[in-house]
Parts: structure tokens; C-alpha cells; sequence
């Protein structure tokens, strides 16, 4: 799979303090990529770079195959739509001349900017000022900004944020359109249920560092889930276990942490069978993206 | 000229043009006004005229007017991320240097035109003048409007830099303020350095004011001409450079 966007060791420092360290991101072409990270991990300053807004302290980023840098940048931002932090536009004007601007500036013909604001579903709502708009709306529009130029990438900065969960949802389906369209979506988020859904590749920041990379599948097996056992003495089990592993009670469940193999499961289990115990129940927990996000994050020293 | 284009859509319903239509207006009334309260008369008629209010709008209410401009223009890029959407497009750095200053320079055109068209009204209308504004303020309204164009390009440099709406106005009246005392103690080579010092020149062409001779010349024209077109290539390629190397702020 050729990836649309690649970093080697993307670094921004302001003065002695990393806000963006060491930073491989790969991003495979036609996927939607769930950049998530804590506020203040470093997630704009990283989009930042690849849009060369700013420029990285050390390190390379390269984007559409091509190294993204202030020689190359003007060529390559063509194909390219962002929406970085808050939603552009202009409030002293509608819709419709905000999107003649974003016409006007990339050349393009009509049927290009109906198909950006049809996309977001802001047809009727184009001759109203951008200062009348709500969140949603400044949003919507900003997206379809964005979309105009026909992009192959697009570069999304919390999108959702300050959305109500229809809103959300409304963004989220959006994504899914796109990327089935074949446009490669970076989409950064600190709520990991907003993505969670939509993202098909996976990369989380903590402190200006990947703490993780892949898909969810790899997520989920990254941290291995809690080993949950039922037996009929629960009690002198917690006993016996204890020392061994950190264990714990949870009404007659017992609840076992950093059980990654096989054979360490069925030691247990042959640990409480010659203790006498009867075993009737051994199963892996079920796991919540949120709570993996949370586990790696608290791991990186939230 | 698409780049250009798109700055002019962003004009409509602007609170610039107040500005543009007031300004000179209020200014150029005010420098004459006085004659008319305090009965002295314009001895040399349409001359005097042109002295009065014209030497006065030129010491620095037009170059502040210029500033407001720059910092109404700016304002609307600075506010959410309109700035980081346009460096985050295809346009050159040069390209959207050159349409702010042209849009900001544009507007300060019209406001040389209706500053022409209040002498003329307050001529004919208020001081009864016989004849017509002489043609050679035409040619010097020409050369006031070129020297506007170094004035645009540095206060759009310094609103584009400062992300301030007050603090650019105030290096407008600053620098005006000093660089009208070049012109009084006969510093004319300021031109070539100060765009204040352009635009003021060129708004005492024919008066015998400051630096003046009173004898307006093809060669004071084209010196001033030149010194304008100088200093706006010359700001408009450094403006590019250091928007090429700096990064977003925001």
C-alpha cells in the first residue's frame, strides 16, 4: 500500500521544549487516519507541519510523495484541503462569497464549488452571513472550503469540535463518503468515540510522541484485555493467585492483569485445579477502544 | 489578477469604505475651512486653495488613512483562521502580497479622487472661484496617487506583521510626523527612504511649501515618481521574503 503521507523524525522544538518529537506518521493512501491525542499532545502543531505552516525543527515530512518543504509547498497545497484549529470564512460575508473567494483563488468552475457545498449540505443556506452561522454551519462551510479544490488529501483539525452529536454523526458519515470517494482523510480528534467509528488506521500522540500506530485490530491487541475466571471458591483462589499475579475480586469473578499467552492462562487455570478449585469459567474482557486510549495514554505519562 | 479579484469580493459590506468616502472628505474640508471662518480670503484663488487643503491632508491624515485601510483589510484575515486558510492554499507568497497592497492602494486611488473632487466642490460652491483647478494639479494628483502605492505596500507589510489594528496607524503617524520634519528642514532625498516622506512631497508639488520651489518641473514628477516606484519594489520584495520564511502563529 503506498502511503500519501510519510514523516521521518518530525521534531518541533520552542526553545528547549519538544512539542512534536521523533514523529514517524504514516498514512496510507485512500484510508481515514484518526490522529488522536490528549489537548495539547501536539496534533496541530503535526498538521501544522505537513501543511508547511510551520516549518519542523528537524526532520522531513513528505507528502503526496513528494518532500513537503517551503519550495514545494504552494505546488502541493493544490491538492491538499485543510481546516486547521477553527473553521475559516469570512463573518462579514455570505456563504456564497466566501466560496466565490476560494473560486476565485483556485481557478475553479462552478460545478466544483456546487459539488463542495452540496457535499456538506449548505445549498440553502449560502446567502446568509457567515457571522448568522452557527458552529455547525462555520463547520460545514469550512469543509467545503476545503473541498472545492478536489482534494487528495484532506487535513481535518477537530472537525467535531463544539458539534452536538448530530452533528457529529453528520461529519462522521461525511468522512466515510469521502474516503469511499477516494480522498485519504487525516482527521485529529481528543475524543476518541468521535473517530473511533470512521477511522480506519490509527495513530495516537501523547506529549508530542506516537505512543501507537496501526490499525484498530492492532490496537486491540497492543494491550492484551483482563483474563476473567468464575470458579467455586473464589475466595481461596484470590489466596492462591495473589502472589503469583495481581488479582482481583469483583463480585465472585476473579480479575487477572498482564495474562498475555496461552500457557500463562492454563498455568493459572492448572494452578487453581491443584489447589482444588473448580474452574468453570475463563474468558478475556471485553474492551472498549476508550479504555485501550486510556491505558496507552496514562502509559505515555498522561 | 484571481488573487486580486478575491480581495475585492472581500470589500463588499467593508467598513473601509467609510473610510475611503469620509476621510478625505472631513480632511481636505477641514485644512480650507479655516480660510472661510476666520475671513481671510484665498488670494491666489484656486493656488491658494490647493495649498490650504491639500498640504495639510498630505502631511498625515492621508498616510493614517492609509494605515486604517491596511489594518480594516488585514483585520478580516487576522480573525479565526482565515490567515492560516490562505497560506494553506496554492497562492504564492509574492501573489498575495502584491493583491493586498494593490487592494489597499486601490482604495487609497478613489480616495485621491474624491479628495480632488471636494477642492473642486468647495471651489466653485463654497469659495465661488472663477475658472477651473488649474490642469497642473491634475498631473500632481497623479504623481500623489503613485506615491500612495510605497505608503500601501509598508502599511500592509506592517498590519500583515503586527496582527494589530492600532499599533501599524500609529507607525503611520509616527512616521509621518518625522518625516514631514525631513521635509521642513530640507531633507528632499527622504523620499527615496521614507514612503511618508513620498507621499507628503508629493502633495506640496507647486505650493512652495516645506521643500518646495513652487515650480512644479517634469523632473521633480518623475524624481518622486521614481523614488515611489523604488521603494514599493523594494518593500514588496522584502514583505515576500520574510512571509516565505516565517511560519503561522496562531
Amino acid at each position: 500500500m503506498s502511503l500519501i503521507v510519510a514523516t521521518e523524525k518530525l521534531t518541533k522544538k520552542y526553545g528547549d521544549r519538544a512539542v512534536v518529537q521523533d514523529l514517524d506518521l504514516r498514512i496510507p493512501e485512500g484510508c481515514v487516519y484518526g490522529f488522536l491525542g490528549p489537548n495539547g499532545s501536539g496534533k496541530s502543531t503535526t498538521m501544522k507541519m505537513l501543511l508547511s505552516l510551520i516549518r519542523p525543527t528537524s526532520g522531513e515530512a513528505h507528502v503526496l510523495g513528494r518532500p513537503m518543504d517551503r519550495a514545494t509547498r504552494r505546488e502541493l497545497l493544490g491538492q491538499i484541503g485543510s481546516l486547521i484549529e477553527s473553521p475559516p470564512g469570512y463573518a462579514h460575508l455570505t456563504g456564497a462569497e466566501n466560496m466565490r473567494i476560494v473560486q476565485r483563488l483556485l481557478d475553479l468552475d462552478d460545478q466544483h464549488i456546487d459539488f463542495a457545498v452540496r457535499t456538506v449540505r449548505m445549498q440553502d443556506q449560502m446567502n446568509k452571513r457567515v457571522r448568522e452561522f452557527s458552529l455547525g454551519m462555520k463547520q460545514r462551510l469550512g469543509i467545503a472550503m476545503a473541498l472545492a479544490r478536489q482534494p487528495k488529501l484532506l487535513i481535518l483539525d477537530e472537525p467535531t469540535n463544539g458539534l452536538d452529536p448530530a452533528g457529529i454523526e453528520e461529519i462522521r458519515e461525511l468522512l466515510r463518503r469521502l474516503a469511499d470517494g477516494g480522498v485519504t482523510v487525516m482527521v485529529s480528534s481528543h475524543l476518541l468515540g468521535e473517530i473511533d467509528k470512521t477511522a480506519t488506521v490509527l495513530g495516537i500522540l501523547s506529549q508530542g510522541r506516537m505512543i501507537f500506530q496501526g490499525s484498530r485490530d492492532e490496537l486491540f491487541s497492543a494491550a492484551t484485555p483482563d483474563l476473567l475466571i468464575d470458579c467455586s471458591d473464589p475466595h481461596r483462589a484470590q489466596g492462591a493467585l495473589a502472589r503469583a499475579h495481581g488479582c482481583q475480586l469483583e463480585n465472585s469473578t476473579l480479575r487477572l492483569t498482564g495474562i498475555e499467552d496461552d500457557r500463562a492462562v492454563a498455568g493459572v487455570v492448572a494452578a487453581l485445579v491443584g489447589e482444588s478449585i473448580g474452574v468453570h469459567g475463563v474468558r478475556r474482557d471485553e474492551q472498549t477502544l476508550e479504555s485501550v486510549f486510556m491505558g496507552l495514554t496514562a502509559g505515555g505519562g498522561l | 489578477m484571481n488573487v486580486f479579484f478575491a480581495e475585492l469580493i472581500k470589500l463588499k459590506r467593508s467598513l473601509s469604505w467609510a473610510v475611503v468616502i469620509l476621510l478625505p472628505i472631513i480632511l481636505v474640508a477641514s485644512g480650507s475651512i479655516m480660510t472661510f471662518i476666520d475671513g481671510r480670503g484665498l488670494e491666489d484663488g484656486w493656488n491658494t486653495l490647493w495649498m490650504r487643503s491639500m498640504v495639510f491632508y498630505g502631511l498625515f491624515p492621508l498616510a493614517v488613512g492609509i494605515a486604517i485601510l491596511a489594518s480594516l483589510i488585514w483585520r478580516a484575515e487576522h480573525r479565526g483562521s482565515n490567515w492560516n486558510a490562505l497560506m494553506a492554499g496554492p497562492t504564492s507568497s509574492l501573489r498575495i502580497v502584491l493583491a493586498k497592497a494593490a487592494v489597499i492602494a486601490v482604495l487609497a486611488v478613489i480616495m485621491q479622487g474624491i479628495a480632488l473632487a471636494t477642492v473642486l466642490v468647495l471651489g466653485k460652491v463654497v469659495f465661488g472661484l472663477p475658472g477651473w483647478l488649474p490642469p497642473q494639479y491634475l498631473a500632481v494628483s497623479v504623481v500623489v496617487v503613485i506615491a500612495c502605492i510605497p505608503v500601501a505596500v509598508l502599511q500592509s507589510w506592517l498590519s500583515m506583521q503586527m496582527r494589530s489594528f492600532a499599533a501599524p496607524i500609529a507607525v503611520a503617524f509616527l512616521g509621518a510626523g518625522f518625516s514631514a520634519f525631513l521635509l521642513v528642514v530640507g531633507l528632499d532625498a527622504a523620499i527615496f527612504v521614507s514612503p511618508y516622506a513620498a507621499v507628503s512631497r508629493a502633495t506640496q508639488l507647486g505650493t512652495a511649501t516645506f521643500a518646495d520651489t513652487g515650480d512644479i518641473t517634469l523632473a521633480v514628477l518623475a524624481m518622486i515618481a521614481v523614488a515611489s516606484l523604488l521603494l514599493s519594489a523594494v518593500l514588496a520584495a522584502a514583505n515576500t521574503l520574510v512571509l516565505e520564511r516565517s511560519d503561522a502563529r496562531t
